[in-house]
């Protein structure tokens, strides 16, 4: 392995890329919803910069879809050259397919050297496929891409569930990495530039189309399994008993949150077995998690680590749950928690 | 009648596997079939089942990888095919996925099954991979499969942010990725375990496939495996007052990401109102 390591990406050549020097520039997809940029959109742009600067190219954004071209100048202040836009009635909805079609075209047309996508469900969808229909490799979930004095990339990369790290040279061009948002900070440019809008025709088939789309499920944020909810809200044995749960679920209601629990809540049966947190139930990863009373002993803690922001309420200040918390209130949840659903009836409504 | 394929992987348990700093290795490596590719197995099976058909499972790998398929002729499946030649080690991702590709477009086949992301290289590539070389369309992160075996379409459900789903319709043939939330691994009434003890695992190299290995350039080159480092947010500077020790292992570990923690002491109202005031900084809430 360690032989084919040391081959530079110049020095493999791919029938799609005929020339070795042509490909150039560091491309982003942006995804949009309801005419707003997503904001993993302007922390990628970051991201894209960074790498471009490190290669000396150009970076650009793509933007497909129907009556994109106006989210094109919100990249100046991230320092993005060029926006390729795509618009095509077809593409108002997410289609993978379309969107491959549409992006292959592109890609083919301007050869950029590297594309980057957020871990995001379209992300997800379409790097691999992208990376397959242009027979390149792909580099997943990546942390960081270096590039030494030749300009040749190395990445590094989780495997193993984290567990270990790889670094690894793609040996064709281009790039197609993934890379998760929430590693990254969002950062405008020192300097702002005025991004090019350059439109690209491209010719899409809707009647080649092999899958349809048929509905959307909108999930309920508090009946959702907490492995897969973006708020949660966590109960141990400072619940104390089963009827004090109705606070809690008060308060997950006008959060949106789905209610989970250590072992000891499970084990009372405050809440059922399908929400327990930890080494013997389910792993989270949502942008909030709020513990109530729960110490965070070592087979809880260890699966939820992905959680964004933890906000911890105990009584006790040195349980080992403040240690990891970013906001530890030290005091009875009984008394905060209806306090905290009283005040947040009064001040705002929960954004989706 | 159905014929199902899924392609299933031997990795190392993911649960306890470690790597060790002092070898450059990885320790405790229990090799098992990929949890999610023993849900895929499992779904096939159930699919198989009810519909009637055929459920074959193919993996590519070193001779221990023949356990993956053993595992999975227990849970039930009909045939397993393992492509196994000297030429086929240390493959990248990218020359795995053209060579099982060559072995399955000479079966017949109504779905593909494959996990999403595999527990060892967490890459996610050769369902797509499958998709693209046997021009097939493509569902990824499938967590439910309805298959109408008598008009040959299927109906998934997709897996999107905050448990929200999609519902996708494509005739077969098709490839799905699954995700682990599909189904729980079934587990096999002693009859079938005891039929799969005596089927066996077919055995297929290069030259019988037809493939030159070493022909297929790879795509991706693993150059080195370390110790896990997290990207920095922030470069925070390490807390003094932190033990040599400490300090040390979050040196090694790539640094500390800065951590805003605070504790707060106060009574209820003003404690919520802390927390209120924190959700809103940090985009939680909106006013």
């Amino acid at each position: 392995m360690a032989e084919q390591g040391q081959k530079t990406p110049q020095e493999t050549t791919h029938p799609s890329y005929p020339q070795k020097n042509d490909s150039k520039g560091v491309w982003f997809v942006a995804e949009h919803k309801e005419g707003k940029l997503e904001k993993s959109s302007l922390i990628l742009a970051g991201e894209a910069l960074s790498v471009a600067t490190k290669l000396g190219e150009e970076t650009a954004v793509i933007l497909i879809g129907n009556q994109v071209k106006d989210l094109a100048e919100q990249f100046g202040s991230y320092g993005i050259d060029k926006a390729f836009v795509i618009e095509d009635k077809l593409l108002e909805k997410y289609t993978a397919e379309l969107y491959i079609a549409a992006l292959e075209q592109a890609v083919k047309s301007n050869k950029p050297s590297v594309i980057l996508f957020a871990t995001t469900p379209v992300g997800n969808d379409l790097a691999p496929r992208l990376a397959a229909r242009l027979k390149v490799g792909l580099v997943a979930r990546y942390t960081e891409i270096e590039v030494d004095k030749e300009k040749n990339l190395t990445v590094r990369r989780p495997i193993h569930g984290g567990k270990a790290q790889a670094t690894v040279a793609p040996l064709r061009k281009p790039l197609i990495g993934t890379i998760d948002p929430q590693l990254l900070t969002m950062q405008k440019a020192s300097v702002a530039k005025k991004t090019q809008v350059v439109e690209l025709k491209t010719k899409l088939d809707p009647s080649n189309t092999k899958t349809r789309f048929l509905d959307y499920l909108k999930a309920d944020p508090c009946a959702v399994c907490v492995s897969e909810a973006e708020i949660v809200v966590g109960v141990g044995k400072g619940l104390a008993s089963a009827d004090n749960l109705k606070a809690i679920e008060e308060l997950a209601r006008i959060l949106g949150a789905s209610i989970g629990g250590s072992r000891r809540a499970t084990d009372e049966h405050w809440i059922v077995d399908e929400r327990r947190i930890g080494l013997t139930g389910k792993t989270i990863a949502p942008r909030l998690y709020l513990i109530c009373g729960i110490s965070g002993a070592f087979h809880h803690t260890l699966s939820i680590k992905g959680s964004q922001l933890m906000v911890a309420i105990n009584t006790d200040k040195s349980a080992p749950i403040a240690k990891l918390a970013d906001l530890v209130i030290v005091g009875d949840m009984h008394k905060v928690i209806p306090e905290l659903t009283k005040q947040l009836r009064e001040v705002m409504k929960p954004t989706t | 009648m159905i014929k199902i394929i899924v392609c299933v992987k031997q990795v190392p348990d993911p649960t306890v596997v470690k790597f060790n700093i002092e070898t450059g290795k990885l320790d405790n490596v229990n090799y098992l079939i990929d949890p999610v590719d023993e849900v895929a197995v499992s779904e096939a099976i159930r699919v198989r089942d009810r519909d009637g058909g055929e459920v074959t499972v193919i993996s590519l790998g070193p001779p221990h990888a023949e356990e993956a398929l053993r595992t999975a002729l227990k849970m039930g499946a009909n045939e397993a095919i393992h492509l196994f030649d000297e030429a086929f080690d240390n493959l990248d991702s990218y020359s795995t996925s053209v060579i099982i590709a060559k072995q399955i477009a000479k079966l017949e086949y109504d779905i593909v099954l494959c996990g999403r992301e595999s527990a060892d290289e967490n890459n996610g590539f050769m369902g797509a991979a499958m998709a693209e070389w046997l021009d097939l369309p493509l569902v990824t992160a499938v967590t439910r499969l309805d298959v109408f075996s008598d008009t040959k379409t299927a109906r998934v459900h997709r897996r999107l942010r905050g448990g929200d789903r999609e519902i996708l319709e494509c005739s077969l043939p098709a490839v799905f990725t699954v995700e682990t939330v599909l189904r729980k691994p079934v587990y096999a009434p002693l009859k079938t375990i005891l039929a799969g003890l005596k089927k066996e695992v077919k055995k297929v190299d290069a030259k019988s496939l037809g493939v030159d290995a070493r022909s297929i350039e790879p795509a991706v080159a693993m150059l080195s495996i370390s110790q896990p480092k997290p990207r920095l947010k922030k470069t925070a500077t390490i807390d003094s007052k932190l033990s040599a020790h400490e300090r040390m292992k979050l040196l090694m570990s790539g640094g500390v990401q800065q951590k805003g923690s605070k504790t707060i002491e106060k009574p209820p109202i003003d404690a919520a109102k802390e927390i209120i005031q924190f959700l809103i900084n940090n985009g939680i809430i909106t006013k």
